[in-house]
């Protein structure tokens, strides 16, 4: 088969399964994971080879070939001669190839079309293969649950949903599948539904979302009118001119192609504002901690490993629309790198250990956020890194927090068991070894990936170090003509030209003068004081968990024990990559030439910012005694202790309150935005009521009153009106009659 | 006779809920069975025969070349100057409606199985005659014959909530029957003023809607003052009662309480089908007859669309009556279509015809499902039930199919039609509005957006509280006595299935819908689109257009037919 039917395979398989799951659910019964199982069993083996097809094709090596394989399935709607481009507009100007008909009125059309690119078949292996792990895990985890078969039909249908985000060529349908996710998201959350806080939650989430959601859905639709397409990819019209897409070879090539300015930077915040969304970046994060009320194999795939970083999927998807706009950019890294730090500070003071490793994604997303908005493809590809390394990771400690609060008998409190390690050794070993990677610690997977999202911050911060380091090879890449010295501005002075394109204006410069070393310095500063603060969280969880005497709470009974093997086998799968991955894709840097493939990192504004890869060792050994700090300073507090003591009281004093509320800023949204629009919705019903409403009843009374002399003939009176409304009428129309 | 002639096909489709209506009154008197029995069975025929002849349509050469389907012109009232003419036929702006009437008319019987206990001869004998009003007013091509219709959908109404509904149906009723009388008697007004301002200038007193339209495009009504504004003032005359139907607002409060207090099936036909009327009526008479009035009042209309979706959405989040709250989402997505059929923008208003199914499959579906939590609970306050999922799997899973379809998640219907509205006026807003304009354009189109958050915040709402947490049904629910099956029962499954197979399917493949009502839509809107971008010349955006199209429209001046098989082009440049 092509790669492109192989493609189709990918979500086609988990969609059967989940269909399969609600036709047949109810008579397989206790066997009700096997579509789901079996389904994606079968597309994580179909994403697997489609990676090494992916690679072969771009012939891998220092100069790989863009490639993208794309295939439309049907037309999903077309609207005939919707836009006329303007003279001039970047629709209009879409580089080279087209035909002399640019300014004619062209289609909107959106086909359902999947795209194969580097970048799709790393996501697709991550979505497929940890989501294998959870639904073999869920087996154990869920076997008693009434809701088993509508569990594996949900998951099944998130994978499905999922892959289809990934895969989709077209702006419109991540659109369709970004709330198609967020809607399983929903379901899964509320899986208990019975329970007032899992439905809550499970509300709570589609909203935030949706707020973010309002972001895509404006952004999508300046996309189109900027660039009279929502295709990725290029099309061929019948007439034989290409049809530039977005993201698509003709534009790549073009330096001019893509818009800075006001409205460049507007499409790229509004993206971004969708992007914080789902990935739970500030100010939208407050979602993803209540989520924890699903089932614990749900926040693992979808509130850990994989929903979640749709978000950073977006972004480097659409990373040559952001090298257009430096402003947007650095909001990026501002926006990631303050949300690693609020969460990681957060998730010091937490007692329930799935809030810690909520707090902790929010945080390791975060820090992708930071490596993208660097915008140099050091950056994107350690984000995506990063985001492969901590879904593994993640993974493993969500399944392992599961593994504990399903032998503790659902109770999740840190501070009422402890000294775990002899009862569950298994859930203990693969524990510390998840949290050893998310520490950051050589020679874990985690180690690597956050070193190169340090290195690419570092090198925004004090650029002339790196361009010293670099910059013989950087002469390989750029253009005759350019120093070494501008290196890190060409991607922003094809902008600059572009600008008079997008009514330039000082808003958008307003956000590009934060693009300056200093700014980037206190963001890499920022970075490194939440590695330390993430060693200190995790291991204070694995301290408060597994050191110390055994306790045990009574709602475990008796026999509190190492989970079922179906469950122990997905954390010692886990568990390899979790230590092997960052070493063997960092050594061999297999990954980041693979990615380099992806035809959206192609673009001439991200290619010049290329750099060899190199170990830096300085970076190394800061972010190791961060990270060893804070292993020490955990150790301190809670080796062999069960509760927080006084010292954590000590430590933080009156900043304990303060971050246990996490921040108050769900009290705030509260009173700044819920409160109020319930008060405007209360007054605009009591408007309807008492204004429109009365005005009409005013009116109504008149021939009421005037037909109280007929209220005798109860029924009569309609017919009457029917009557005195004809005779009216054709009174009217003989006098119009007459006067015409 | 040719019994399958496409003309005698439409006849028999109109006319079968009526010879229905008519065996019911006979049977009425063998018992409730055959009387329910009896309206199934007409109900189920007339959609199958309606939708074998929507798919003859698809496939015949009168679709492909955008003229009427089926056309009977029979001589009605004609004496003298006057021809009023039984004139039926489908063309692509009414293929859709027809057989959704034909659609919700089934699902409104099925629902009343059970819920109409008394009188229940005069029940579905009037939901039949209602049945073949709504029929008739989308397939009538004769301005007197579409009135007829129009009005008589208005009777049956009234009597269905006045006799079956609920404690204040007799102020409901008469409410509904003042409000849209007042409104459907000023239209009726304008119609006319059009039909002898056309008859001033041809000479003969038409009252095809067709010879209208070509009519009104060669001998515009006047917009200045020598005209004495005629135009003007035939378009609020539409305005007014179109716009009680659809209702924008403000002219909605009738609708609240009339479907709060209206039967189920009552509410399933008037959520469905009657409101898309008020839509229709300006689609098919103000926007291609009225081009620069329409386009004079665009931007206003536009932002009473976008006004009335937030108010809608905000009105409805407060509400405790569940019935109450969809009957204000029902005000709000109105408001997107208003706003999109206002936008002028070929992707909005062809967005704007498919949400009108859209909004006639979820609102039909979820007013369905509230009358039957109403059957097993009699209640809809929303404060008073809880944990329903537990006792009902599949009407909740129905219910949240419904919600997902209403608040726009793709995959279904509503999100098309949402989808192409928004992007259609932001469009406008972007490149075809005066720059003075821009501003205000723009600020609509966002709260259009901003609307989409609200509608998944109160039905989201609505959901958690019925159907999730704890139980908290009536007393009368909670002992073990009554813990028989309180889930979907055949007939109620029946009703709802086909809508949700629609919802599916409109959003999988929504082209299948889109396109054969697209040329017809294209076409009626052209006038109108070009008078506004006249409108907006002198600061406008659109440097291709010709100066030559302020003083006279040549493409409006040609014939609607021909119009068709233009070049896109040529509509603006001469």
């Amino acid at each position: 088969m092509s790669p492109s039917q192989l493609l189709i395979l990918v979500p086609l398989l988990p969609l059967l399964a989940a269909l399969a799951t609600v036709i047949a659910g109810r008579r397989l019964g206790s066997r009700a994971h096997l579509p789901a199982v079996f389904g994606i069993a079968a597309a994580a083996i179909v994403a697997v080879s489609l990676v090494i097809t992916t690679a072969r094709s771009s012939g891998g090596g220092e100069n790989p070939r863009p490639v993208d394989m794309v295939t439309t399935l049907w037309e999903w709607a077309t609207v005939a001669d919707a836009y006329e481009p303007e003279a001039g507009s970047p629709a209009a100007v879409p580089g080279t190839a087209i035909g002399a008909d640019a300014h004619a009125a062209r289609p909107l059309s959106i086909a359902v079309a999947l795209r194969l690119d580097p970048l799709t078949a790393t996501m697709l292996a991550i979505i497929t293969g940890v989501g294998l792990l959870v639904a073999v895990y869920s087996i154990g985890y869920m076997h008693d649950d009434p809701g088993y078969p509508r569990f594996f039909a949900l998951v099944a249908m998130f994978v499905f949903s999922m892959s289809m985000l990934v895969a989709a060529s077209n702006f419109l349908l991540v659109y369709v599948f970004w709330e198609a996710v967020g809607a399983c998201s929903y379901l899964l959350i509320g899986f208990w539904f019975s329970k007032p806080e899992a439905a809550r939650a499970a509300k709570k989430a589609f909203l935030v979302n949706r707020v973010g959601d309002f972001g895509l859905a404006i952004g999508v639709f300046l996309l189109w009118l900027t660039y009279g397409t929502l295709d990725f990819h290029d099309t061929l019209s019948p007439d034989g001119t290409i049809l530039p897409g977005i993201l698509g070879q003709t534009r790549l090539a073009d330096v001019s192609g893509y818009v800075g300015g006001l409205v460049g930077t507007a499409i790229c915040l509004l993206l971004l504002l969708a992007a914080c969304g789902k990935s739970a970046q500030l100010p939208l994060h407050v979602w993803l901690p209540d989520a924890m009320e699903g089932p614990t194999p749900a926040s693992a795939l979808i509130h850990a490993a994989t929903m979640v970083t749709a978000g950073i999927y977006l972004i480097a998807r659409c990373a040559p629309l952001y090298m257009a706009c430096p402003g947007a950019l650095v909001t990026v890294s501002i926006i990631g790198t303050t949300t690693a730090l609020v969460a990681a500070l957060i998730g010091t003071v937490q007692n329930d250990l799935k809030r810690v490793l909520a707090y902790s994604t929010i945080s390791q997303l975060g820090y992708m956020f930071a490596s993208l908005g660097t915008g140099t493809l050091l950056g994107f590809t350690a984000a995506i890194f990063h985001l492969l390394t901590h879904a593994f990771f993640k993974a493993l400690l969500f399944l392992g927090a599961g593994s504990v609060m399903h032998s503790m008998g659902g109770v999740i409190d840190m501070r009422r068991f402890g000294g775990l390690r002899k009862l569950m050794p298994i859930t203990a070993v693969t524990f510390l070894i998840g949290s050893l990677a998310l520490a950051g610690i050589a020679p874990f997977a985690g180690f690597f990936s956050k070193d190169e999202i340090l290195a690419s911050l570092h090198s925004k911060g004090w650029p002339d170090a790196h361009h010293a380091a670099t910059g013989e090879h950087h002469a390989l890449l750029t253009t005759p003509g350019l120093t070494g010295q501008t290196i890190h501005d060409v991607g922003y002075r094809g902008v600059s030209a572009q600008s008079d394109h997008a009514l330039s204006s000082s808003a958008a410069t307003g956000l590009d003068a934060l693009n300056q070393p200093f700014v980037w310095q206190l963001l890499f500063w920022m970075a490194l004081i939440t590695a330390g603060l993430t060693a200190f969280y995790t291991f204070r969880a694995v301290f408060m968990t597994f050191t110390g005497p055994l306790r045990v709470p009574e709602e475990a009974g008796h026999h509190a024990h190492e989970s079922p093997p179906v469950m122990t086998l997905p954390l010692l799968i886990l568990a390899v990559p979790a230590t092997l991955a960052g070493l063997v894709l960092f050594s061999t840097e297999s990954l980041s030439h693979f990615l380099a493939a992806t035809p959206s990192f192609t673009a001439p504004s991200v290619l010049e910012t290329a750099t060899p890869a190199v170990f830096h060792w300085d970076l190394a050994i800061q972010g190791t005694l961060a990270a060893a700090l804070g292993i020490v300073l955990a150790a301190v507090g809670h080796l062999g202790r069960r509760s927080d003591g006084p010292q954590m009281e000590r430590w933080l004093g009156p900043f304990r309150p303060f971050l246990e509320h996490r921040m108050f800023i769900d009290q705030l949204y509260v009173g700044l935005i819920v409160k109020p629009l319930e008060a405007i919705a209360f007054l605009a019903a009591m408007f309807d009521r008492a204004f429109i409403d009365g005005i009409v009843r005013g009116v109504a009374w008149l021939p009421v009153a005037t037909g109280a002399v007929v209220r005798r003939l109860q029924s009569g009176m309609v017919q009457r009106y029917a009557l005195a409304g004809v005779i009216g009428v054709l009174a009217i129309i003989v006098i119009l009659a007459w006067r015409l | 006779m040719n019994l399958l002639a496409p003309s005698t096909h439409l006849l028999l489709v109109i006319l079968m809920p009526l010879v229905g209506a008519g065996i019911i009154w006979l049977v009425g008197g063998r018992g409730v069975d055959a009387v329910r029995r009896c309206a199934v069975t007409t109900a189920v025929l007339t959609l199958l025969a309606a939708g074998w002849l929507v798919l003859r349509y698809l496939g015949s050469d009168e679709a492909a070349a955008g003229q009427p389907y089926g056309m009977v012109s029979v001589p009605w009232l004609t004496g003298g100057m006057f021809d009023i003419r039984l004139s039926i036929g489908l063309d692509g702006l009414s293929l859709w409606l027809f057989g959704l009437s034909a659609l919700l008319s089934l699902t409104a019987i099925l629902v009343s199985w059970e819920a109409i206990t008394e009188r229940v001869v005069g029940f579905y004998v009037l939901l039949l005659v209602l049945e073949t009003a709504m029929l008739g007013v989308f397939a009538a091509r004769d301005i007197i014959l579409f009135y007829v219709f129009f009005e008589f959908t208005l009777v049956p109404l009234f009597f269905l909530i006045g006799i079956w509904g609920h404690d204040e149906r007799r102020r409901a009723a008469v409410t509904f029957f003042i409000y849209t009388l007042a409104g459907s008697v000023l239209a009726f007004l304008g119609l006319v003023t059009i039909v002898l301002w056309n008859a001033s200038h041809t000479g003969s007193v038409t009252f095809d809607i067709d010879l209208l339209t070509a009519g009104l495009a060669a001998h515009p009504l006047p917009m200045d003052a020598e005209g004495g504004y005629l135009q003007w003032l035939v378009f609020a005359a539409l305005l007014v009662g179109f716009a009680v139907k659809v209702p924008i607002v403000p002219f909605h409060t009738w609708l609240p309480l009339a479907h709060v207090e209206a039967p189920t099936g009552g509410s399933v036909d008037l959520a469905g089908v009657l409101l898309k009327i008020g839509i229709y009526g300006f689609l098919r008479f103000s926007l291609p007859m009225l081009p620069d009035a329409t386009a004079a009042f665009a931007p206003w209309l536009f932002a009473l669309g976008a006004i009335g979706i937030v108010y809608g959405a905000l009105v409805a989040l407060v509400q405790q009556d569940l019935k109450r709250l969809i009957a204000y989402s029902s005000v709000s997505h109105m408001g997107y279509i208003v706003m999109g059929l206002f936008a002028l923008e070929p992707v909005a208003v062809e967005g704007a015809n498919l949400q009108l199914i859209n909004h006639g499959l979820s609102s039909a579906g979820l007013f369905a499902l509230v009358g039957m939590l109403y059957e097993r609970f009699h209640t809809r306050s929303i404060s008073s039930l809880g944990g329903v999922a537990t006792r009902a799997p599949w009407l909740t899973v129905l219910f949240i199919l419904f919600t997902f379809s209403s608040i726009g998640l793709p995959g279904l219907n509503g999100f098309v039609g949402e989808f192409m509205i928004l992007a259609g006026s932001f469009q406008r807003a972007w490149t075809g509005v005066a720059s003075s304009l821009e501003q205000q354009y723009l600020l609509f189109a966002a709260l259009g957006v901003i609307g989409v958050v609200l509608g998944a915040w109160y039905m989201l709402w609505a959901v958690e509280r019925v159907f999730f947490g704890a139980s908290r049904l009536p007393p009368s629910h909670q002992t073990d006595a009554h813990a028989e099956s309180l889930d979907l029962r055949w007939h109620e499954l029946a009703a709802l299935a086909p809508l949700a197979v629609f919802a599916l399917w409109i959003g999988l493949t929504p082209n299948t819908f889109l396109q054969p009502p697209a040329e017809t839509v294209r076409r009626l809107t052209r006038p109108a689109s070009i008078a506004f971008a006249d409108l907006m010349q002198p600061a406008g955006h659109r440097p291709s257009d010709n100066q030559t199209l302020t003083t006279e429209h040549p493409a409006a001046l040609q014939p609607a037919a021909t119009l068709a098989t233009l070049p896109p082009s040529a509509s603006t440049t001469p």
